[in-house]
Order: structure tokens, then C-alpha cells, then sequence
């Protein structure tokens, strides 16, 4: 892990020396890359560059430089310390000086603080307004390490709802949980919650966009739902209105996010049309309506809204996928939009007896997997070579335990991709593939791991929501009041 | 940034956080504010020993010095003290640092005292985001049989024929045995002492006649009252039935109790808590019928014009029925009245669904009822009582009334209605103009007891379950108490 120094360097308090900060080697440049973002250490400045500060924190005096400090962001009222002159008394802050001096001594070096007291330091980089990644770094030391991942925490939920969504909100890490109408939060150090009531009845969807900030939507109810985290009044609603006879009745089937965009799949309340309306994250303005579909004769096709949206980063695009079980069978498609230019890049078509049950989309691999309904065996397709048909290569099988052929193996299994790994759920377990290590030029070869220890006799419930963030997997259980939290 | 620009901004500065304050204690230069510090301009030296030291550091505060004040006390404890100060809710200290905190911040004056009080207490109730905090147990005959809280958080139980009194840290503070064998209501008054937070407990019983009155601080009995009429010799040895919960923090407000005779002719009786003198006499009732029972319930509403809300419910083998009454006490009439089964929902399908327990709300002026056979749940504003006053509350979940009504009991804080059912304790909270039913507490605690009294004060409920000893403390955090799951 990244938090041995090569020379066991001790952090020095109340340092004078502008030079002793800047003493890294070129190592410890990349790992803390993110902590000095907004400093440049490749060469060794003159002292006029970076003057020494003094901070009176609750009557203790720090004297500190000003890049250190710069690392807190623009909206700290650290970094815009003005420069000391002889005629100011340094400037003062009402706090606690052991506790500053805990998160001065992680400004310096970025070593985590510990662990005992990172409740009160969260909530003093909080007062301080750290930004995100920093308030991330500070929490969560460890970086992901898919193969050690074990359960480490439960976090009980108060009440009788059921989950109906887990998502982790990718910019702040902040963990949010959707129950009946009420929508809980978890700050990224999982110390901290808090629960809003939602005009909702009953939340299908939630994603959180800011600490205080989530989107929420429901089959049910129409509008996708903006909701104060802090506050229960709700922030604002979002409606689509395909028809003037059917104004503001749309209800939400999915949400998305991508870096400036948020997306949320809509259909009509009279399930005749659905598009997926992509909005902008600062005002919530609709910008663009995409792949809009209207009920077309007896063509089933017409009639699946998405069911899931994925943004993929590395291509511009937004996947959206959505199935259909009937007499017939399972049906479904996976599409990728261009949102530039508001055009369908590509698409497959599920119309074969092994229609996916979950599908999710890998940014680093680019491909896309899926999990077929009947077999559950799972299925990889590369986005870089994506052809009109026959796109599925099949990786790995899902465990039959019997010959019958029409039980469904993979109902009910989700997948989801995190970093550079693509993990299964199957009843009460996990399974994660990842990409096995060859020779260059080689083909990719995907590997099955199984997490987490099996005991004997000891029957897990199944799983019905897997999120990720920062260094954790999160599980929901079948009628467990609880989430499970696995971390490297 | 300009020195211009800095000196604007400590001006404002000082504006919004107060004067500078150091302080020199036990040898450690603090220094803070006086929004965290509140050492308030005008002296209250009688409630503080260290007057001295803060009369020294207000004058040095409003002379602007840069001189400390020194206080012989220990520094970790104040640095312990100021952190609370400077972050309300944050962690709480175990309870034995808590009491000696509170010591500690008594020493330097009432407004420092009651910030820091309130720095301890719990966040706001919500109860549909509430977990079981604490269960306080008697250490002796640990059914309780009334429990009665107050806004600071501390409560008084009474169990069997003894009351005990908790703090607002929840440790039992004092316990008292009465004569009586059995207390069935309980209420407190304000101490008379300045200096002493136990209160004044006024407790009753349905077995021994009287009300009687006992200073918890010292542990005497103060008095009792007993309903007596020279004309009338049929009243002998009445005992109380209810007791109204007290209204206002002076000691002058009157004390509003039910009583009732041995041959069931009932009243209410205003007395003055000082001189124990009855008042007057209010409603005075023959007791043979449902419509004329002995009240179950009492409450003075001081918000209301000082109108005293009764009401009773009597249950027999063909359900419920009962009465429920505003009288004014100046003049000694019935305000509004209304009977159950009967009145205006005699012709509704509601008929015969009367109901099971009622509650005021005092600040918001409404009445919540629960109703016996349907177990719905209804409003009405106390500002326009009529006829058929009643709002049922809807969610749009179908089984809002789920396993009826009976043995159900109701009870209002802070626009929240809390109902407890044979299924469980439910929690009706408004969101966005509607009404919205939660659980609060899960399936398991629900099967170990119905909830059979059931008050709220200082952002707790306090909940007694059938057949389940001590008194269940339910609180809103910000913390979410993960439990750890890695393998010991």
C-alpha cells in the first residue's frame, strides 16, 4: 500500500523551514499527487514564492507556508490567508489546536490521521471546507483492492422499509439509501447520517449529486424529484411532458450522471412513449431528449423504456438498456448514444432465448458484460469492435446446479463494474472477474474469484443492490435492515 | 488580498462570532469567541464561583487587551469543554466526563451552562429516523406504570410505588418511595429551588386516593389534595385518574387532575401547585355511563386560552366508546364537546369505529385520534372544532390501518403523531402537504411488547412495552453506529 514512506520520514509540527515540506522524492510525487494538486514541487522554489504563515488556531500559534495550505482548495478559508505583515496580528480561527494540528500535520504529509480521531477531524476539514477529494483522502486512506475485499461494517438502518436503492455518488463519494419515502445519507467516512422524508411514496431510484443534493424517482409517481439532503423541503422537480393532454404525469425508470449531465429515463403515465431526458447539473434545465420512442403498432421494441443508464467517459457515450419479459420469452436491447450529437452510436439487440438479466458497462475496459436470464452465465462485448450482431463473447459459466433448462439462472443477479473489475451477484454471493495478467498483444482473458470466506452451513440472504465507491463495496440483503459494508 | 480588504473582514468577523476571548487555564493560553464562549456583559456571579474570574475576563474582553485571565482549573477539561462547544453533537463524552464537563461549565456562568446543555442534548426528533438509544432500568420493581419527560430531555418514572428521576444524561439521578403501591399517573412540576434541576413530581393512583406531591430533590412528601365537598359526604377517599402534564415552566401555572369516587362521580380539579388549595371544581359528573366516565386523559392547554382538554374511553366486549370535551375553566362550561360511537358519523360508514386513544397538540393546536376498528388515524384543528371535525390521514400505502386499532394509544411531538398498534409503533410525519406513515421501530423489537405509555420530551421518546421491564429511550442521530463484521 502507498502509505509507507521509503525513509519513515516523521512529520515535523509547526515546521519553519519552507524547504523541509518540499523534500519529497519523486515517489512520494505521484502518490500525493492529489493532495498537492494545485502545488507545483518539481523544482525547488525561492522562499519569496512561498512564504511562511502563522495561524492562530484557538490560541496556539502554527506557522506553516502558504502551499501547504493551498492544497485546501479555493473555497478554504485557509488557502486565502493574506501574507503576514508586521502591523496584523496573524489571522485567528476559532477551533480546537490539537485537532488543527492533526489535519496540518496530514496537509504536509498526507499520512492518514488516526483513526480514533477522524470523527472530530472530519468534522473540522468539514468547518475548514476541504474540498471532496481531499475530505476522501482524509477518510479513506486505502485505496480499492478488489482482492481484498472482506466484510468489515454493518450499518443499521432505523425503521421497517425495505431498500429500494443504494447508489454512491462518484464526485463526493457520499452513500445514499432509498427506503419507502425516505431517503438516508452517509458522509463519505460512513461516521455521519441523515434521512429526509420525499414527496415520494416509494422511491425506485436515488442517486446522490452533492452532499447535499440527490435525484430521486419512482415507477409510481411522476416527476424525477430533486431532493435537500439537509432540509426536507424538496429542491425541485423534474418532469418530462410528451403529450400536452399529459402533462408533468411522466415517471422515472432510471437516472444517470456523467461528469456535466444528468440523465433519467422517462415514460409517459400512459406508458405510450419514453425517452431519456439528459439535463444540465447546474440549473436543471433539459438539453437534450434522446432516443425518444413512441408505441408503434404490435412491435415490442417500441414499447421497452431503459432500465438502466450507464455514461462511459472514455467513449462520450451513454449506454441504455431496457428488457421486456413476455409470453414469448425475454427481449431487449443495449444502446449507446452519442449525447453530442444526440444520435445512436450503436446497439445490440437481445432477442435470442439468453436475453441479459443485468447488464453493466466497464469504462477502463470498455466492454460491456451482461448476465444472460436463463443461463446466468456471464457474457463480455468490446466496445472497440462492436459489430450489427453476434457481439456477445461468453466468459464464464453461472453455476447450473440442474439440467432443467427453463429455470431462469440468472433472474434476480446483478452486475456491476468498479475500476477495472466486473462483480456478480448470485443469491447470497459474489463473484468478480477480473482481467488475467498477459503477454502484450495477447487476447483479453477474463478470471472468476470468489469473495469472501464460505462457512459451513451458514446460509446468506440474497443480495439485491451492489454499490461501489472509494474503497468499498456496499450490499444490501433481502429484508436485512442493514447494509454491508466490504472494504480492502 | 489587500490589508483593506482583511480588516473589513475581521470587522464583519467580529460581527457575527463575538468579542475575543483568552484565557490562561491552569497554565494553557486559549483563545475563542464569545459565540462559543457566551460570557454574557451583565453578571450573574450568584450562579457561578468563579464570578471573579469572568467579571476579569469580560473586562478584559471589552477593553480589547491582549491580556489573559487566569483560571486555576484544569486545562484538558476545558479544552474538552470548548470542542463541545465550538461542535454541538459531535461526540458525546462517556457519562462520568459528562458530569464533570457540566460541573466545569457551570463555573463560568448560566449562558456558557445552557450552550453547553444544549450542546449534549439530542438532535431533533424524527421519528421516522429513529433508533433505540438507551433502555433505562430501574434497578428495583422495574415496571413502570407512568413516566412523565421534560424539554431539557431528563424524566421521572414511576415504578410500583416508587419515582425515579433521571437527568438529562439519563443517569438516575434520585429515587423516591411513596406510600402508594402502585402509580397509574404521573406529573412534575418545576423545582421550587433555583439551584436544584429535580423537579416537583406529582403522582396519583387508581388504588389509593389522594394527589399527592413530592419534592425529588430533598425527598418529602410535599402535600397531598384529596376532593372533598361538605355537602356531599359520598366523597371519601376519591382517587386521581389523570394528571395534566405541565404546561409551562413557572411554578404558578395550575394543576389540572381527574378524580373520581369510590361510587364513580368524577371531576376535574384546578389546584395551586403552591399552596395546594383547590382552585375550583370543573365538570363534575355523575359516572354512570360511558359518556360521563372519569377522565383517562387531561391536558391544560395555556395556548388555548388556558382551556382544558378531556377526554376517556371505555372498552367492553362490543368495542369502544368514549367522550372527549374542552371545557373553559374560568367559566366553568363545556366548549366543545363530541361522543363516540355517535354524533355526525352516526349516518358515515365510520359509524361505530370511535376511538381508541386521543392526543393534543398543544403548539400546533390539533387533536389526533386513533380510531378503534379501522385503526385509522384522524386530525382536527382545535381552532375549528364542529360537528364532524375529523381529517383522516391517508398514505398511499393500502394498509395504513393494518391489524386495527385496538389496545392502540396515540401521542403528539413536534407535528410528528407517534401510534402504537399490536404491529408495531408508527410514526405519521408531514412531508410536502401530505402525510406520510413510517415504522419506527423494526419487526423484532415490535414482537417483544406492544407500547403501552408512550411520552416525548427534549427530542426523546420515551416507550414502555407490555410485559417488558425498564423504559426504551428512542433518539435521532447524526452518527450511524456501524457494527464491525470482520472475524474475530
Amino acid at each position: 500500500m502507498i502509505n509507507k514512506g521509503p525513509h519513515g520520514r516523521t512529520v515535523s509540527f509547526a515546521t519553519k523551514n519552507p524547504h523541509s515540506s518540499a523534500s519529497f522524492d519523486s515517489k512520494y510525487q505521484v502518490e500525493f499527487l492529489l493532495i498537492h494538486l494545485f502545488s507545483d514541487r518539481t523544482s525547488s522554489p525561492p522562499m519569496s514564492n512561498n512564504p511562511i504563515i502563522t495561524l492562530n488556531i484557538g490560541g496556539t500559534l502554527f506557522h506553516t507556508t502558504q502551499r501547504t495550505l493551498s492544497a485546501t482548495g479555493p473555497t478554504s478559508p485557509l488557502a486565502s490567508l493574506p501574507l503576514p505583515s508586521p502591523s496584523s496580528p496573524p489571522p485567528f480561527f476559532d477551533r480546537d489546536p490539537d485537532l488543527f494540528s492533526h489535519l496540518l500535520s496530514f496537509l504536509r504529509s498526507g499520512f492518514p490521521p488516526p483513526s480514533s480521531l477522524l470523527p472530530s477531524l472530519l468534522a473540522e476539514a468539514e468547518f475548514f471546507s476541504f474540498p471532496p477529494p481531499l475530505l476522501l483522502k482524509l477518510s479513506l486512506p486505502l485505496h480499492f483492492n478488489p482482492f481484498s475485499l472482506s466484510p468489515s461494517l454493518s450499518l443499521p438502518l432505523n425503521g421497517r422499509e425495505h431498500i429500494s436503492s443504494v447508489s454512491i455518488s462518484p464526485s463526493s463519494s457520499v452513500l445514499s439509501v432509498a427506503r419507502g419515502c425516505k431517503v438516508t445519507t452517509f458522509t463519505p467516512s460512513l461516521l455521519h447520517k441523515s434521512t429526509v422524508l420525499t414527496p415520494l411514496p416509494f422511491i425506485d431510484t436515488v442517486l446522490p449529486l452533492s452532499p447535499s443534493l440527490a435525484a430521486a424517482g419512482a415507477k409510481d409517481f411522476p416527476g424525477l424529484h430533486l431532493v435537500n439532503l439537509l432540509e426536507t423541503s424538496p429542491a425541485k422537480v423534474l418532469h418530462w411532458s410528451p403529450h400536452p393532454s399529459q402533462e408533468n404525469s411522466s415517471t422515472v425508470l432510471a437516472i444517470g450522471y456523467s461528469p456535466n449531465l444528468l440523465f433519467s429515463s422517462f415514460e409517459s403515465c400512459r406508458r405510450n412513449s419514453s425517452a431519456i431526458l439528459a439535463f444540465d447539473l447546474e440549473k436543471f434545465e433539459p438539453v437534450l431528449e434522446i432516443g425518444r420512442k413512441e408505441i408503434f403498432a404490435a412491435e415490442i421494441d417500441t414499447a421497452i423504456p431503459s432500465t438502466k443508464l450507464s455514461w462511459i467517459n472514455n467513449l462520450g457515450l451513454l449506454m441504455a438498456a431496457g428488457s421486456h419479459a413476455g409470453p414469448a420469452g425475454f427481449s431487449g436491447y443495449v444502446k449507446f448514444f452519442d449525447t453530442r450529437s444526440n444520435r445512436l452510436a450503436y446497439e445490440i439487440q437481445e432477442k435470442n432465448s439468453d436475453c441479459f438479466a443485468d447488464v453493466a458497462v466497464s469504462d477502463s475496459l470498455l466492454s460491456v458484460f451482461k448476465i444472460g436470464v436463463s443461463s446466468g452465465d456471464v457474457y463480455m462485448a468490446d466496445l472497440r469492435k462492436i459489430q450489427s450482431f453476434d457481439n456477445w463473447v461468453f466468459i464464464g459459466e453461472g453455476g447450473r446446479r440442474s439440467g432443467d433448462m427453463k429455470r431462469k439462472e440468472g433472474l434476480g443477479c446483478k452486475i456491476e463494474c468498479y475500476e477495472k473489475n466486473v462483480f456478480v451477484s448470485r443469491e447470497g454471493e459474489v463473484e468478480m472477474w477480473s482481467e488475467a495478467a498477459m503477454a502484450e498483444g495477447e487476447e483479453r482473458v477474463m478470471k472468476r474469484n470468489f469473495m469472501g470466506r464460505w462457512k459451513e452451513g451458514e446460509e446468506k440472504k440474497k443480495i439485491t443492490h451492489l454499490a461501489f465507491g472509494g474503497n468499498r463495496m456496499i450490499l444490501a440483503r433481502k429484508g436485512e435492515m442493514c447494509l454491508e459494508v466490504w472494504q480492502s | 488580498m489587500s490589508t483593506g480588504m482583511m480588516s473589513m473582514k475581521t470587522e464583519t468577523d467580529m460581527e457575527r462570532d463575538g468579542r475575543r476571548v483568552r484565557v490562561n487555564v491552569g497554565g494553557h493560553h486559549f483563545e475563542t469567541t464569545t459565540r462559543t464562549l457566551p460570557l454574557s456583559d451583565v453578571g450573574d456571579e450568584s450562579a457561578s464561583t468563579l464570578g471573579e474570574m469572568t467579571t476579569r475576563m469580560r473586562m478584559l474582553m471589552l477593553a480589547d487587551s491582549d491580556e489573559s485571565a487566569f483560571v486555576d482549573r484544569d486545562p484538558s477539561l476545558f479544552s474538552h469543554l470548548l470542542s463541545l462547544l465550538r461542535t454541538p453533537h459531535s461526540i458525546p463524552p462517556i457519562h462520568q466526563l459528562q458530569q464533570q464537563l457540566i460541573h466545569e461549565a457551570s463555573l463560568y456562568g448560566l449562558p456558557v451552562l445552557s450552550r453547553f446543555r444544549s450542546a449534549l442534548a439530542p438532535p431533533p426528533l424524527l421519528g421516522y429516523d429513529s433508533s433505540l438509544s438507551a433502555t433505562l432500568l430501574p434497578a428495583s420493581n422495574p415496571f413502570v406504570t407512568a413516566l412523565s419527560p421534560a424539554p431539557d430531555g431528563s424524566v421521572c418514572l414511576a415504578h410500583a410505588g416508587l419515582i425515579s428521576s433521571y437527568d438529562s444524561a439519563l443517569a438516575c439521578s434520585s429515587t423516591l418511595r411513596t406510600h402508594l403501591d402502585r402509580i397509574t399517573s404521573l406529573s412534575r412540576l418545576p423545582s421550587p429551588h433555583s439551584q436544584q434541576p429535580l423537579p416537583v413530581a406529582v403522582a396519583g393512583s387508581l388504588h389509593h386516593p389522594g394527589l399527592h406531591l413530592y419534592d425529588l430533590a430533598r425527598g418529602t412528601h410535599l402535600g397531598s389534595v384529596l376532593w372533598s365537598d361538605p355537602s356531599d359526604t359520598r366523597l371519601y377517599k376519591s382517587w386521581v385518574t389523570a394528571i395534566a402534564p405541565s404546561s409551562s415552566s413557572s411554578t404558578s401555572s395550575p394543576l389540572f387532575a381527574s378524580f373520581e369516587a369510590p361510587h364513580r362521580e368524577n371531576c376535574i380539579l384546578c389546584v395551586d401547585p403552591e399552596t395546594l388549595q383547590v382552585m375550583g371544581e370543573i365538570g363534575r359528573q355523575s359516572g354512570i355511563a360511558a359518556k360521563s366516565a372519569a377522565a383517562g386523559r387531561v391536558v391544560h392547554l395555556p395556548q388555548l386560552g388556558g382551556a382544558v382538554f378531556m377526554s376517556s374511553v371505555s372498552a367492553g366486549a362490543f368495542g369502544y366508546s368514549g367522550y372527549m370535551r374542552l371545557w373553559d375553566p374560568r367559566s366553568g362550561d363545556a366548549v366543545w364537546e363530541t361522543s363516540e360511537p355517535g354524533g355526525r358519523s352516526r349516518n358515515s360508514s365510520r359509524f361505530g369505529d370511535s376511538f381508541a386513544d386521543v392526543d393534543v397538540d398543544g403548539e400546533q393546536l390539533a387533536l389526533y385520534k386513533v380510531c378503534w376498528k379501522s385503526g385509522d388515524v384522524a386530525v382536527a384543528d382545535l381552532r375549528k372544532l364542529g360537528d364532524d371535525p375529523w381529517i383522516y390521514l391517508s398514505d398511499s400505502d393500502a394498509v395504513a390501518g393494518a391489524g386495527g386499532g385496538v389496545s392502540s394509544i396515540v401521542h403528539c411531538y413536534k407535528g410528528q403523531v407517534f401510534v402504537g398498534r399490536q404491529s408495531g409503533l408508527e410514526v405519521w410525519s408531514s412531508a410536502a402537504g401530505s402525510w406520510r406513515r413510517n415504522w419506527v421501530d423494526g419487526e423484532e423489537e415490535a414482537r417483544r411488547g406492544v407500547v403501552r405509555h408512550m411520552e416525548a420530551g427534549g427530542n426523546r421518546l420515551f416507550l414502555c412495552r407490555q410485559g417488558l421491564d425498564g423504559v426504551q429511550v428512542w433518539q435521532t442521530s447524526c452518527f450511524s453506529h456501524p457494527t464491525s463484521l470482520s472475524l474475530a
